[in-house]
């Protein structure tokens, strides 16, 4: 027989746990409308040859598309800038990144470079990318400009494929290193202090001090950074939109905007860009798991919480 | 009582205001930034005649209007009831669009009597046609005009020097091999004594620009004697770059010479591979260039640049070398709304595109007529001087195919004429053959 005092108060946990649902319920439907349901669409659509273009279309053609994949050199062709960015900037970025938090923390001034670091990273990648046609413009842009004063002839920047992807490249570490910093600066701040002292009474020097104190407590900052930074990587697609429009030829053409181009932009071939888009999804989880085993970063979470 | 006549005002009020919105009957119209200024103020002075009918008016970027127009139409949700369509895209919209032939035929009592359907320019009507039914009014009838500098043209010093380098007359190209002689007097790298830094601004970028670019240098080809004996006439639904009977045209010595002829002009513009509509206005706005290559409506921003005053002297318009190539816009209605919104919206686009209307968006916006009357305007040829070049350019300018297909088939192109003109894959009958067989595997999987 259960007291009436316990009965009464599981009445009440009852009643609290169905106000609680009823105030999230509009959360998860709107999730479960804007997220889920336009998500399995798109699993389902990836099996169709949907075509806003043509009617008739939307039948079920099975992995017709994920096979065409294969067969696409324009699809193929976007693979090489998606690595591209993966290989250079991304390492680029998380080297720079964490020099400059090694550098800034503890110098004078340091609140005021932190923030003046900071600021590339606040402005949307539509916005960088207005300011960068005009900065790389052939005729008035001035990057050409300033480099006239060395006797440096006029660039096509967007007109040849090494020098625009060295554009979309600049303008991805240019953006991104300072998230990595900023991932840097709160990873050194949150080495125990006395731990430094300690090593500086013992005599270690600056690159034993990185070595031995302060990196063992900056891997998981680090890998976590990488980890973000390798998923939006794979994403880049408004620096491109707003400068080079994948081009010339497929020079800056990412898997992204390949997707964008088949079915946004004037493709409208959903069947198709959905299982594209499926790919890309497959391709970012395989790389994050392999990733996060080969930087072994569970243990490494591990450790820390140990530590 | 205070608070009961509030009460009493306030539901006054908000009776009216349903009243009204119930009385009207309110209707959305979706276009891009060449048609959406000019619409704006048609919908405006529309309103003021018909207080009954609202018109909002959503200008989005082209590249947003596709994918918006052709999702509203494929889920049948009626969210747009009007809106623009370009030449090309005909075959994508048509299954949306409401059969004006039919509608007009049974509403006739909503055509304006003084509406002069004669009137309307033969082409134009046709663009706006899809398998024989009328999908869309014409509304803009735009194509390309070759910009120049007149007053460089004319300038006895640069005449002389012109035919002391290449033993003949300067004037304004009638040919792509003309313009390149041209260009290149005009281009400082190679004439330190050019009053200009380059002599043309071509776009050739990769995008949709690149598409129709091309069809202005293998048009002479397409549409030779030799070209019509080899690939027959030239029809409007497949366009210059198909044969009469609906395969790839380019995939030859043709569309090689083209590639030639654009590549040709390359040394002497500004960045061709990686400018586009935007940078090439900006740079014959800025007077860095002798000509320019471009749709009608940027004349009204280079009228207006201080680089390009007095602008009646500066400002040279004539044919293009090769052909120009047709820019139209129709105005179509969604057949998915009811039949209230679907008159209302004719009675939008008949206004829209009336006498009156075509003339003011003319002057006003620099919106190229429809109309036989306007072409021959007086009026209309004193304030937008290219009207009168018009007529010729009409009758010899070359289209793009209309299919279904054409946004894939574009997509595939942009990339492989870059690719050639860049150098990255040769440019030889053997890469353009490869991009037929790409088309013909699109065409094909229709």
């Amino acid at each position: 027989m259960v007291p009436e005092k316990e009965l009464k108060e599981n009445l009440i946990r009852m009643h609290d746990r169905r106000i609680a649902l009823l105030f999230i319920l509009p959360a998860v439907v709107l999730f479960l409308v804007m997220a889920i349901y336009p998500f399995i669409y798109m699993i389902y659509t990836s099996f169709t040859n949907l075509n806003l273009s043509m009617s008739g279309t939307g039948q079920f053609i099975g992995l017709s598309n994920y096979f065409e994949i294969f067969h696409d050199p324009l699809a193929m062709g976007s693979i090489t800038f998606s690595t591209m960015v993966l290989l250079i900037a991304v390492p680029i970025e998380m080297a720079i990144g964490v020099l400059f938090g090694l550098l800034i923390r503890g110098l004078k001034g340091e609140r005021i470079f932190r923030l003046l670091f900071l600021i590339s990273m606040m402005i949307p990648g539509i916005v960088f990318g207005i300011s960068a046609q005009m900065i790389f413009n052939y005729l008035f842009g001035a990057a050409n400009y300033f480099l006239s004063f060395f006797g440096v002839p006029e660039i096509a920047w967007f007109g040849h494929a090494a020098t625009a992807q060295f554009v979309i490249l600049f303008l991805d570490i240019i953006q991104w290193t300072p998230f990595i910093f900023l991932i840097t600066y709160a990873g050194l701040l949150s080495v125990p202090q006395d731990l430094i002292d300690a090593a500086r009474v013992d005599g270690a020097s600056r690159w034993q001090l990185f070595i031995n104190v302060e990196l063992p407590t900056l891997k998981s900052f680090i890998y976590i950074a990488l980890i973000i930074r390798l998923i939006d990587a794979l994403k880049i697609f408004g620096k491109i939109y707003m400068t080079t429009w994948g081009g010339p030829g497929m020079a800056t053409s990412s898997w992204s905007f390949y997707i964008y181009k088949v079915g946004v932009s004037y493709g409208w071939d959903i069947g198709y860009a959905s299982a594209l888009a499926i790919i890309l999804l497959i391709v970012s989880a395989i790389l994050v798991n392999l990733l996060i085993k080969v930087l072994n970063l569970g243990e490494t979470l591990e450790l820390k919480r140990e530590g | 009582m205070r608070k009961y006549t509030i009460l009493m005002v306030v539901s006054v009020l908000v009776g009216l205001f349903a009243m009204m919105t119930m009385a009207s009957v309110s209707l959305s119209l979706i276009t891009s930034p060449d048609n959406g200024p000019s619409l704006q103020w048609l919908a405006q002075e529309f309103e003021k005649q018909n207080p009954d009918i609202r018109i909002n008016v959503s200008i989005v970027s082209w590249e947003t209007l596709y994918p918006r127009l052709l999702a509203d139409l494929r889920a049948k949700s009626g969210v747009y009831d009007i809106f623009t369509w370009d030449v090309m895209t005909a075959g994508s919209v048509h299954s949306g669009c409401l059969d004006l032939t039919k509608f007009f035929k049974e509403h006739s009592n909503i055509i304006p009597k003084n509406y002069d359907r004669n009137d309307l320019l033969p082409l134009a009507e046709k663009l706006g046609e899809w398998n024989g039914d009328l999908i869309g009014l014409p509304y803009y009838n735009n194509t390309m005009l070759f910009y120049y500098r007149k007053d460089l043209f004319n300038n006895p010093k640069y005449q002389k020097e012109f035919y002391d380098m290449f033993g003949r007359p300067l004037r304004v190209p009638t040919t792509w091999a003309e313009a390149v002689d041209v260009a290149k007097f005009f281009t400082k790298k190679y004439n330190s004594n050019s009053p200009t830094r380059f002599g043309i601004a071509l776009m050739f970028p990769t995008t949709h620009t690149m598409f129709y670019m091309f069809p202005l240098f293998f048009g002479p080809y397409r549409r030779s004697p030799e070209g019509i004996r080899e690939f027959g006439s030239v029809n409007i639904t497949y366009g210059d770059y198909f044969t009469s009977d609906g395969k790839p045209a380019f995939a030859n010595k043709y569309g090689l010479m083209a590639l030639e002829d654009m590549k040709a002009l390359m040394p002497y513009a500004p960045d061709p591979l990686g400018s586009d509509y935007g940078q090439t206005i900006e740079y014959f706005s800025q007077g860095m260039t002798a000509m320019c290559p471009q749709w009608t409506n940027p004349y009204m921003q280079f009228k207006s640049s201080p680089a390009l005053q007095p602008y009646s002297e500066k400002i040279g318009i004539a044919p293009m070398p090769g052909r120009s190539v047709a820019g139209n816009w129709a105005l179509g209605i969604s057949k998915y709304i009811p039949l209230e919104k679907q008159i209302a919206a004719a009675k939008f686009i008949l206004f829209a595109t009336s006498k009156w209307a075509t003339l003011h968006v003319l002057e006003k916006f620099g919106i190229a007529p429809i109309r036989e009357s306007i072409l021959d305007n007086p009026e209309a040829q004193k304030v937008i001087p290219w009207v009168k070049a018009l007529p010729t350019i009409y009758q010899t300018e070359t289209f793009r195919p209309r299919i279904p297909q054409e946004p894939q088939l574009e997509s595939i192109t942009d990339v492989y004429f870059s690719e050639m003109l860049a150098g990255k894959i040769p440019m030889t009958i053997e890469s353009l053959k490869k991009l037929a067989q790409k088309w013909e595997k699109v065409l094909s999987s229709k």
